[in-house]
């Protein structure tokens, strides 16, 4: 077992595209623990579409070897996510380490996620080394980039680590700095044995892999084991270190981080968060486990054409044993039929499980708008938190409709102030503090309704920023404003999918555009269709459709009528992708068109 | 309205009796001088030196194979394209001598020739009348120089006249026009000025196109492009009934959604086929209709000599259609016509009782003015014709539901 005096347990944070992948890859070829034949591209991003997409979404791991002083150190890597909707993957990771790299663009300077997770860091009590990377670069301006931590965060630009993942400059330094900086994992080796679960992926062989931190005692192969809070008891049949290939070990003891395999069948049966302990001689106390993650962001997914509704339900449950990261629950609507409600971590989350979810079970999807969660105080005193605006109650027991804020730190050129400025009054933000990095870089805090920037703000504040300006959010509270349901009619009836729930000032411009949107989706019919949005019994806007005044051919190609048929037969498919609501036909993108705030 | 007598007749007697008394006869030449940006047909331009000798002989070939196993005596011939009259004055006559041979019978009606204006001379069209065609259609198209360049005919405005004055002279009193509206570029004054250059020449047929834009044409290529305009939607509407209304005051009757016809000049070969009578099609991509199987034959010039000298036959595709499909095919066609559906006879043909199976559609479109529903007949009103592609869209649909269409399932079934 080792000596936990020779042991490093660390992560690297980082804003989206700082290196970070490429960083970790680098560490993993220098110290030989992969050799050059092996390496392959952000060796720590195994699925698919992490690759493809550049990004880490699950958080994953490795173990290196350094010597350091005439000494091997063990140091354990847990790579993160940089994407602001997984930061619950970043603490859970934390949550394993003594210390983390935050990892900073040389020529990009701080940026929002810089902040947000650095404050992470911080929250969890470990020791932060400075990293400054893509030295090699000519637009590389390091001294000024680490002034810039040291002005937001405190940390001395003295300390920074300067590196080059690309050519590998600075890499041995840094590993040094890993050895001394970060302290050693403190635990009782001696002590009853506590691991706690920070991850866990299925196997389709050996059942789920659970990635621990082992912070008293040991485990081995053969112990039965007890998960502190579900109760359940397994035996032990492996555990091991990526090292990073799964590399079995006799024994983890205390302040190692590795792998364990207990004959667990779905991951619905691990907690993550939950404390290991030995069965027969268990711990008292379990280690502090996590918050589960929240679900800020919620659509509905129904099923497109040539898919059942029995095969989307199928395809839900597979991808949520794999990653239960999402909620789903059962869902109607008038329009689109029976399908599901679900949730998620913010829009990008959405968006990848909309592709695991097309990509591996090959299902068709109709899509809602994405919402947030809202709350509704009722005149019976009770609270009800609805996802969808079809879920909310009558009026007349309404006596508040409450949003969730966020608090969103907004990094961007000082030069840009005032472009921020108005798109922030756009989205009805409140500016609370502004901060300057340096002469030209500010960051500026602003409250924001979850509703107004989870769409399209980050789309917006690089459009008018140039590209520099990043964002992060953290969710506060809910708060009671001047809100409002508005709905669509389309040919006089109620669209459930296409309502909204917007603020009463804004909502004769959301409706006027909206009605324009769906005027250019919805093609022209035999009849007029008048489009109408309306809060309660009040119409906001209206628009008309006309009727088609022309559709006919010409010609029925002289003999050749199974021609001309089978032109009527592709009509007629067309038309199945469609919803029909009341004789009109709606395509998929109409459903989307409410969330263009139309700016 | 005339009565049905073929009400009281059993299914299948009566089957026999509304389709195999008469046969109609289309001929596929498939040669042009160049060909339109507009055209979908199977046709190929015919360049200096090039043979047509060959593919005329597998023509003749085909008809006579195909005249043996028809079971209905034929009653009317369509000679079409291409521009059949472009063929050298031999191939012309040989392939008209085995044709005047079918028409020598004395059954046949009505016996018709596609032409342009710019293609028919004296000796043509004596081998045409020596075999006893009796009808010409041409390609008039549009009065307007700029018009006919937009559509890349060779021929120009002041060859029409003359064209149809040579017709008459050789004897040939039927006389149809083509007319294309809804070209880019077109004024509804044009197309008014057009229509009346048309009637002044006292045709007694006149069919009016909207120009469409069919798949892998040419003209759709430039459009998705960008160099050439659709037009406006409002203006071809506008176009069309001033059509409807300019030939009524004329005298002539609308009796098809694009055909016009003064009092007993319609065109009885294409009344059969939206009648679905029976017909042979021979040559390079024709269709045909027998024993309710529909064939296809190959569009190639080389493949389809080719088959008829090997084999006999040069056909691409078979179908034998039946119950939605067949009833889909019926209401598509039926429709297209003034007369409308015939209620009787499409249960007759098809099993299927219209009234009830689509009765919510009907009753809608009725309400909404687009069709007139009685228990004899289902027509289009004048409202219904100008968007009647939606309406039969939706009436084949709606059989296509499951339980309304009989519940002998499903559409053509392919043979090969």
């Amino acid at each position: 077992m080792a000596d936990l005096q020779y042991i490093r347990n660390f992560s690297i944070i980082a804003h989206i595209d700082h290196g970070k992948s490429t960083l970790a890859d680098r560490l993993l070829e220098r110290t030989g623990t992969i050799s050059k034949r092996e390496m392959r591209e952000q060796f720590l991003d195994d699925m698919d579409l992490e690759r493809e997409m550049g990004i880490t979404i699950k958080a994953n791991r490795a173990t290196v070897k350094h010597v350091h002083n005439g000494r091997e150190h063990m140091l354990n890597l847990i790579d993160t996510p940089g994407h602001v909707d997984f930061h619950y993957e970043v603490s859970r990771a934390m949550a394993a380490c003594e210390g983390v790299l935050l990892l900073v663009d040389a020529t990009q300077g701080v940026q929002a996620q810089t902040v947000a997770n650095a404050y992470l860091a911080v929250e969890a009590n470990l020791d932060i080394i400075l990293v400054i990377n893509k030295i090699d670069l000519p637009s590389a301006h390091p001294d000024e980039v680490a002034l810039e931590v040291e002005q937001i965060l405190g940390l001395a630009a003295e300390d920074a680590v300067y590196t080059s993942a690309k050519t590998g400059e600075g890499l041995e330094k840094l590993l040094d700095a890993i050895c001394e900086k970060i302290p050693p994992p403190r635990g009782r080796l001696d002590a009853r044995l506590r691991a706690l679960i920070y991850d866990a992926k299925p196997d389709p062989h050996r059942g789920v892999i659970s990635h621990i931190r082992v912070v008293d005692g040991a485990v081995k192969r053969g112990d039965k084991i007890r998960m502190m809070a579900a109760g359940r008891e397994h035996i032990v049949t492996e555990v091991g270190k990526y090292t990073p290939k799964p590399t079995t070990l006799n024994t983890l003891g205390a302040g190692e981080v590795g792998y364990l395999v207990a004959g667990i069948k779905t991951i619905a049966d691990v907690n993550i968060g939950d404390t290991i302990t030995i069965a027969q001689n268990p711990a008292e106390d379990q280690l502090p486990g996590y918050e589960p993650p929240s679900q800020m962001v919620f659509c509905d997914f129904y099923p497109g054409p040539g898919t059942e509704t029995a095969d989307l339900r199928e395809a839900m449950e597979r991808l949520w044993l794999n990653d239960s990261s999402f909620t789903y629950d059962p869902a109607t609507s008038d329009a689109l039929g029976i399908g599901f409600r679900c949730g998620f971590l913010g829009l990008l989350h959405m968006k990848i499980i909309q592709e695991r979810l097309e990509r591996e079970s090959d299902v068709n999807l109709v899509q809602t708008a994405p919402t947030v969660t809202y709350e509704i105080a009722l005149n019976d005193e009770t609270v009800v938190h609805i996802q969808s605006p079809s879920e909310m109650p009558d009026p007349s027991r309404i006596t508040e409709i409450r949003e969730p804020f966020c608090t969103a730190n907004v990094i961007i050129p000082a030069e840009y102030i005032g472009a921020l400025m108005s798109l922030a009054l756009d989205r009805r933000g409140v500016h609370k503090k502004t901060e300057y990095l340096s002469p030209t870089r500010v960051m500026i805090t602003y409250e924001f309704p979850l509703g107004e920037i989870i769409y399209d703000f980050y789309d917006k504040l690089k459009s008018c920023t140039r590209g520099y300006g990043t964002v992060d959010y953290e969710v506060s509270e809910f708060r009671g404003g001047q809100l409002v349901k508005m709905d669509v009619l389309v040919n006089g009836i109620a669209v459930d999918a296409l309502s909204v729930i917007v603020h009463r000032d804004k909502a004769a411009r959301r409706g006027r555009n909206l009605i324009t949107r769906l005027k250019k989706e919805i093609a022209r019919h035999m009849f007029e269709i008048p489009l109408q949005a309306a809060i309660g019994a009040k119409v906001i806007a209206r628009e008309t459709i006309k009727a088609y005044r022309k559709n006919v051919t010409a010609k029925c190609y002289g003999g050749d009528v199974s021609r001309k048929r089978k032109l009527l037969e592709k009509q007629k498919e067309g038309k199945k992708r469609m919803k029909n609501v009341g004789n009109v036909e709606i395509p998929q993108e109409a459903f989307m068109s409410i969330l263009d705030p139309g700016d | 309205m005339v009565r049905d007598d073929a009400d009281q007749l059993p299914v299948e007697a009566a089957w026999w009796r509304d389709t195999a008394s008469t046969c109609g006869l289309y001929v596929h030449v498939p040669f042009c001088e160049t060909k339109c940006g507009y055209c979908d047909f199977y046709s190929v331009p015919l360049l200096e030196g090039r043979e047509t000798g060959p593919l005329v002989r597998c023509v003749v070939s085909e008809l006579r194979s195909r005249k043996r196993s028809a079971s209905g005596a034929i009653r009317t011939i369509f000679v079409g394209g291409g521009t059949p009259t472009l063929l050298p004055l031999g191939d012309l006559r040989c392939l008209f001598d085995a044709l005047g041979e079918v028409a020598s019978g004395g059954e046949v009606s009505e016996f018709t020739v596609e032409a342009n204006p710019a293609t028919i001379d004296d000796a043509k069209l004596s081998v045409l009348t020596g075999a006893g065609v009796d009808r010409l259609s041409m390609g008039a198209q549009s009065w307007s120089v700029d018009e006919l360049a937009q559509l890349e005919r060779l021929h120009s405005p002041d060859d029409i006249a003359p064209g149809v004055l040579m017709a008459r002279r050789h004897g040939i009193r039927r006389i149809n026009l083509d007319l294309i509206f809804g070209i880019p570029g077109q004024t509804l004054a044009s197309w008014s000025n057009s229509l009346d250059r048309t009637i002044a020449l006292c045709v007694d047929h006149i069919s009016c196109y909207g120009l469409t834009y069919e798949a892998g044409t040419r003209l759709t290529a430039q459009m998705g492009a960008g160099r050439v305009t659709r037009c406006d939607e409002e203006l071809e509407a506008d176009m069309y009934t001033h059509a409807i209304d300019r030939l009524a005051a004329a005298g002539y009757e609308q009796y098809e959604i694009s055909n016009f016809a003064r009092l007993g000049e319609r065109c009885a070969h294409n009344v059969a086929y939206w009648r679905n009578d029976p017909y042979i099609g021979v040559g390079p991509s024709a269709a045909g209709y027998l024993n309710g199987e529909r064939y296809k034959n190959v569009a190639d010039i080389g493949r389809y000599v080719a088959g008829i000298e090997e084999r006999g036959e040069a056909v691409l595709t078979r179908e034998r259609v039946s119950g939605v499909a067949l009833a889909g095919e019926t209401i598509m066609m039926q429709l297209r016509q003034m007369e409308g559906l015939n209620v009787g006879r499409f249960t007759r043909q098809t099993g299927i009782d219209a009234l009830s199976a689509l009765a919510p559609e009907l009753s809608r479109f009725s309400e909404s003015g687009l069709l007139t529903v009685d228990r004899e007949r289902i027509a289009l009103t004048r409202a219904g014709f100008l968007v009647a592609d939606g309406i039969i869209s939706e009436l084949y649909a709606a059989l296509g539901e499951s339980g309304r269409g009989d519940g002998s399932a499903g559409g053509g079934r392919a043979i090969r």
